[in-house]
């Protein structure tokens, strides 16, 4: 029986080589397309599967109110870890203080490297399973010790054994290589961990780092945790929730809370908004999952379509069957193993589609997707989304067509009723509107990224470039490097500044200022910089002046951006000092002279407004970046080639590592340019689906009134005529799709714009390209057709028939 | 075998209903050939239909085999119909994307037999209707004669009870319009019953009974025996 069906289906695959191409083709395409977003979903809710422990391991959160605006994030400050030592040990396998994932220079001999990596705590290497592969796992025991990844052994010593050798860190230090790890995959956190140093080597490295031990206020470091396994995450949280607020009368004020964040939710569930978890990347796995079935619906769709509208021709088979004994059940299944030699057909070639373009995928989505080749379970669910493919889409012709009345079919009284095909119909007008409104969406998505790219960013990043200058010899040598590249022609002036210019590492409260209100809490951006600082980015002045050599007074000035003078709320701030604010009259800091105000510059989210900054001069050398303004008479390569050579002579042992600002700058937008990308392709899949159906839907419509056109002909009916005839419907349809499709996305794209406070308002030109769009591409869709319908000649149609 | 009465059916459309089958009864015994003539529309092909339980009857009985199937559901009479019965059309109604053995295998296949015992009954139906050196044909790649042959060879291979035949040389020449008859006298004459929708006075000679008929109604029965 079997065999008997498959053989009809495989002869009529063979006869009407049209209706197989675009059915198995659009399946294929449909069924690549959501393989890929399904390995993609896969990859994304895989993340951090390496670690074996997962379940139980988290990291220590915060939320603070401050003003009201209650903000969450991982900075925890060093005394947590006594208070969770002392008084909650119990709870926890492991407790591990950890830097944040930091760059130093690393040489063994001639070779000098400049890597990421973190200082921890000793139980860190055995709580995230390293996996050992020279040397002992609790390699963080000794103050000067070191443990290094397979990658960075590798490059430090070759082939050659790691553990016992020395090397120098940020050429000041010499630590011994105590361990060598695997490289933990990508698709993990701490991926980019290529060393570890130990957290006691780390925290007597700077006076800060020792003097935050017992500094409730200074949130700047990180904590990992293993709970036992006897209680839960909300468990300790529920018990640790206060002990900031508890321990620290100061703080209490920001109702400090500290809670622990399951690894689990790292990746995918890692935004909080007002200090409630509100999802992350998560809400784009979602978005893609929904946009990966709507493109198999509309590749399903077509089949229906193309199914049932050309089940005329199917009809006398029906009929002769159930005359010849066959039930209505034998015949649903027929139709089903058509079906499914269909899907079977369209999946092997989605594989070679997946396959051919997996590595474009990739790039697309900053993956590394492997086919899974020898993973059964993919395997296993493969199977299953064969049979939910192919009754899908097999399903409904199979009723349709074995319903059939055999005396009415065998008489040649075929009708399939006047509403018959309303089903294709409201079919057509689905696939549109999923394909009208990811275009709508993606439209918006593309203006919002080109809106804020758009955005004034306050300085100039063109030809101004950053060089990272984190490690004790470059301390004090910042004036001498100014000096020297302005000297060699490279750069034409140099600003050092403690953060780069496209992020905030530093934030700051505990100030006061005349006006001030009662009970006011600031939280303000801040950063450490030199003299040139507004000359160098090119940042805007609005009131006063820049810091001078000419003004020794400015080494305790500040300049305050625009939004931190209304933040402040300060009348005519230049000459008004900003004072700390300590009760300890010992440790307070010296005033700071406000003695200009800059537009604001775009250092955080392009998509934010712009954080209230002050610009302290720095006066300690706390420098991490030269921030250099190329010569803009000299070509880049030219520039950058005399800077590095100023560079390497005054550091000859360190590598010369720099980045462009602008390109740095380009990186905030790399998450959207990456949903935009995908969202791109996609929609162009959708289109492309759809058009296939239409495309097959209108030569059958065309194949179907042959004689009535024949007889229009006859009648004096023009070649537009025609082609109006028989694409008004087609239209009507697309228009009706445009007309459902616009409110929902326009309500989608809305809510999707919300998470953005800079963003583009949905404008009528969207739908307007999007109307434009879909009615074009279906005219040429369907007037391939139509057209070649209208110009046979009559006599011929009519013969025909 | 066959035992109407009373057997009504109507169609109705949205203004009129026409009566096709106006309480029109009669009996058909085993071995018969019986051949139903009539004008178009007189209810011939109806009747033939709802004799082969293709179609539902609006009022009356119909006994096939001593049992009531008048209210039989769709599962049920597709089942009498694939052990019983052997259909022959006007328009010989093969499966154009089947091969002449496969169109002739089909009922065999409904009906479970297994695929060596369906090879040889087959063969032996294509011999006996001739056409065996065309098995591996398409329909399209016959003559209307061979075509409607594979229509009886397909009608009879499961060994039918009734031979239920609607116009079977409409479409066919004489020469080979007699040569389907014969098959089907030859066939009744190993038992099967027959009956037959025709036109064709000539054709109608070849049964053993002509039931007339006129607006849904029996008028006139003539035995040629």
């Amino acid at each position: 029986m079997f065999r008997n069906y498959f053989k009809i289906a495989w002869r009529n695959l063979l006869k009407n080589k049209v209706y197989s191409f675009i059915n198995i083709s659009g399946l294929a395409v449909g069924m690549a397309a959501t393989i890929m977003i399904g390995l993609w979903i896969t990859d994304e809710l895989n993340y951090n599967n390496h670690f074996k422990k997962k379940d139980v391991i988290a990291q220590v959160y915060q939320s603070q109110a401050i003003n009201g605006d209650v903000g969450t994030g991982p900075a925890i400050p060093r005394p947590l870890e006594f208070i969770l030592r002392e008084e909650y040990a119990d709870n926890f396998k492991h407790i591990v203080m950890s830097s944040w994932e930091h760059p130093r220079y690393l040489k063994y001999g001639e070779t000098n490297i400049y890597t990421k990596g973190n200082a921890m705590q000793e139980g860190g290497p055995e709580m995230l399973d390293l996996k050992i592969i020279e040397g002992v796992k609790d390699g963080l025991k000794e103050k000067n010790s070191i443990m290094l990844s397979k990658t960075s052994a590798k490059t430090l010593f070759g082939s050659d054994a790691a553990v016992g050798k020395i090397i120098k860190v940020n050429n000041l230090d010499d630590l011994i290589v105590t361990a060598v790890y695997n490289d933990i995959p990508e698709n993990n956190s701490f991926n980019e961990m290529d060393y570890l140093i130990p957290w006691k080597y780390y925290v007597t490295k700077q006076p800060w780092l020792e003097n935050a031990i017992d500094h409730w206020g200074n949130n700047s470091f990180q904590m990992f945790v293993q709970i036992n396994e006897n209680t839960t995450m909300e468990a300790v949280t529920s018990k640790i929730i206060d002990v900031k607020k508890n321990a620290s009368v100061d703080e209490a004020e920001f109702n400090p809370q500290i809670f622990l964040f399951p690894m689990q939710d790292w990746y995918l569930r890692s935004d909080f908004e007002n200090g409630v978890q509100s999802g992350g990347r998560i809400e784009n796995v979602w978005l893609f999952g929904i946009i990966g079935l709507f493109i198999l619906l509309l590749a399903c769709i077509n089949f229906i379509n193309l199914s049932t509208a050309r089940s005329e021709k199917r009809a006398t088979e029906v009929g002769i069957r159930k005359s010849i004994g066959s039930q209505r059940g034998q015949l649903i299944f027929q139709f089903l193993s058509e079906s499914f030699l269909i899907v079977i057909l369209s999946f092997v070639f989605a594989i070679g589609i997946v396959l051919l373009f997996l590595n474009g995928f990739n790039n697309l989505a900053s993956k590394v997707i492997v086919f899974p080749w020898t993973n059964i379970q993919f395997w296993l669910v493969a199977l299953v989304f064969i049979i939910v493919t192919a009754f899908l889409s097999g399903s409904y012709p199979a009723i349709y067509l074995s319903s059939f009345n055999p005396v009415a079919v065998l008489k040649g009284a075929f009708n399939a009723g006047r509403y018959s095909s309303l089903p294709r119909k409201i079919l057509v007008v689905t696939q549109f509107t999923v394909s009208i409104a990811l275009i709508i969406g993606t439209l918006v998505v593309m203006n919002q990224i080109q809106f804020s790219k758009d955005r004034p960013v306050g300085y100039d990043k063109e030809g101004l470039i950053q060089i990272p200058v984190m490690s004790n010899e470059f301390i004090g040598k910042a004036e001498v490097m100014r000096t020297q590249f302005i000297a060699s022609g490279g750069a034409i002036e140099m600003a050092t500044t403690s953060s780069p210019t496209t992020n905030v590492w530093s934030n700051r409260s505990g100030y006061t200022w005349e006006g001030k209100p009662v009970g006011f809490q600031e939280d303000l951006a801040y950063t450490n910089v030199s003299y040139e600082f507004v000359k160098t980015l090119g940042a805007k002045i609005i009131q006063g002046r820049g810091f001078s050599r000419d003004f020794p007074s400015d080494s305790l000035g500040v300049i305050l951006n625009k939004t931190a003078v209304e933040y402040m709320g300060i009348k005519d701030p230049i000459g008004k000092y900003i004072r700390d604010a300590d009760t300890d009259v010992e440790n307070r800091e010296p005033p700071l002279k406000i003695i200009g105000v800059i537009d604001d510059i775009i250092m955080q989210s392009p998509y934010s407004p712009v954080k209230q900054s002050m610009y302290a001069f720095d006066n300690v050398g706390t420098a991490s970046f030269y921030n250099l303004r190329l010569n803009p008479e000299k070509s880049t390569a030219k520039n950058l080639e005399i800077i590095k050579n100023v560079f390497k002579k005054n550091f000859p042992d360190t590598p010369f590592d720099f980045q462009f600002v602008d390109e740095e700058y380009g990186r905030k937008f790399s998450s959207e340019e990456r949903i935009a990308s995908l969202a791109r392709v996609f929609t162009a899949l959708a289109i492309f689906i759809s058009c296939l159906g239409l495309f097959g839907l209108a030569s059958f419509v065309a194949e179907q009134r042959t004689k009535e056109i024949g007889v229009r002909k006859v009648l004096g009916a023009s070649i537009s005529q025609l082609w109006l005839l028989l694409s008004k419907d087609f239209i009507t349809l697309v228009v009706i799709a445009l007309l459902i499709a616009s409110p929902f996305a326009y309500y989608i794209m809305g809510q999707w714009l919300q998470k953005f406070s800079y963003r583009v308002s949905v404008g009528w030109d969207v739908f307007a390209i999007a109307c434009f769009g879909a009615l074009i591409i279906t005219l040429i869709t369907v007037s391939f057709q139509a057209i070649k319908a209208a110009i046979v000649n009559p006599i011929k149609s009519l013969r025909t028939e | 075998m066959i035992k109407i009465t009373d057997l009504e059916k109507y169609y109705k459309t949205e203004e009129l209903q026409t009566i096709a089958l106006n309480k029109l009864s009669f009996e058909v015994k085993k071995g018969e050939f019986v051949a139903i003539m009539g004008p178009s529309g007189c209810g011939k092909s109806t009747l033939l239909n709802i004799l082969g339980m293709l179609d539902d009857s609006d009022g009356g009985s119909f006994i096939f085999n001593g049992e009531e199937v008048i209210h039989y559901n769709e599962r049920k009479r597709a089942n009498i119909r694939k052990h019983n019965i052997g259909f022959v059309f006007q328009s010989f109604n093969l499966i154009d994307q089947l091969t002449v053995f496969e169109n002739v295998e089909l009922p065999l296949i409904y009906i479970g037999v297994k695929k060596a015992e369906r090879k040889k009954k087959v063969y032996e139906v294509l011999e006996k209707m001739q056409i065996m050196h065309r098995r591996k044909h398409f329909p399209q790649q016959l003559s209307g004669g061979q075509q409607q042959r594979v229509a009886v060879a397909r009608a009879v291979v499961n060994n039918p009870k009734l031979i239920l035949a609607d116009e079977p040389t409409g479409n066919l020449d004489s020469s080979n319009g007699n040569e389907v008859m014969d098959l089907l006298t030859e066939l009744n004459k190993q038992g099967t019953t027959i009956i037959m929708v025709t036109h064709s006075e000539h054709d109608a000679k070849f049964s053993h009974r002509i039931i007339r008929m006129l607006d849904g109604q029996k008028v006139i029965e003539n035995s040629l025996i």
